[in-house]
């Protein structure tokens, strides 16, 4: 009984990081798309090319951290939340 | 291999700047709770390396991409984005795992970046204020 909590709680933490990480797919969609249109307005102003550049990079700074959260769940998820699962669990049962 | 952007060396060195000023005043709060040990600082100094790596290649990338036409900017960015999130997903574990390095210490400093760049416009009006006044 005890194995099958354990190997639940494993279970489950995988498949939540497993999930979390599909968060990861939007910023490179999203960095993906900017850039494009970066490059557009760069080839109608070549001019702009500095201005468009750092408010691009910082825009895509922006856009990567949603990925960086889904990524530390995932990464606690992982490699925390089993041991201290399992910690409550053994507690709980004496 | 192409030189790097004007651009790009300015936006990391602003990056990597108020990365360490973050990370002194993380450094200040783990010593004022009474947490502070060794690991605090090395997870603290490892994760800001990696962010301040993670942002330098992505305005690498951004430079390769504005040369490029519409699509392959976009693929390129976005091979770039997956590239990079396997490299924190990494870097992260072994910051983690790794009992040599504070777990807190190590996530916290990766959103350093974003916070810089939240206090960006902050920066940007202090900076040309002080340009009017002289």
């Amino acid at each position: 009984m005890l194995e099958l909590a354990i190997g639940i709680i494993l279970g489950c933490c995988a498949l939540g990081a497993g999930l979390a990480m599909i968060a990861g797919i939007g910023p490179g969609i999203g960095e993906g798309n900017a850039v494009a249109k970066a490059c557009e307005a760069i080839g109608r102003q070549p001019e702009c090319k500095g201005d468009v550049t750092t408010t691009m990079l910082m825009g895509c700074a922006i856009a990567e951290t949603t990925g960086l959260y889904a990524l530390v769940i995932a990464i606690l998820l992982i490699f925390v939340a089993p041991g201290l699962l399992v910690d409550v669990l053994m507690k709980t049962i004496g | 291999m192409k030189k790097v952007n004007e651009t790009v060396k300015k936006e990391t060195l602003y990056i990597a700047a108020f990365t360490v000023i973050f990370s002194v005043i993380a450094e200040a709060v783990f010593l004022i709770l009474g947490r502070w040990d060794l690991t605090v600082l090395l997870g603290n100094l490892f994760s800001a390396f990696v962010a301040v790596l993670n942002f330098f290649l992505m305005g690498i990338t951004v430079q390769h991409a504005v040369e490029k036409d519409e699509k392959g900017a976009a693929s390129l960015m976005k091979m770039s984005q997956s590239l990079r999130t396997v490299f924190l997903f990494a870097a992260a574990a072994v910051g983690v795992m790794l009992p040599c390095f504070n777990t807190v210490a190590v996530i916290v400093t990766l959103f350093f970046p974003r916070v810089a760049i939240m206090i960006r416009p902050l920066v940007d009006k202090f900076s040309q204020g002080g340009k009017k006044d002289e």
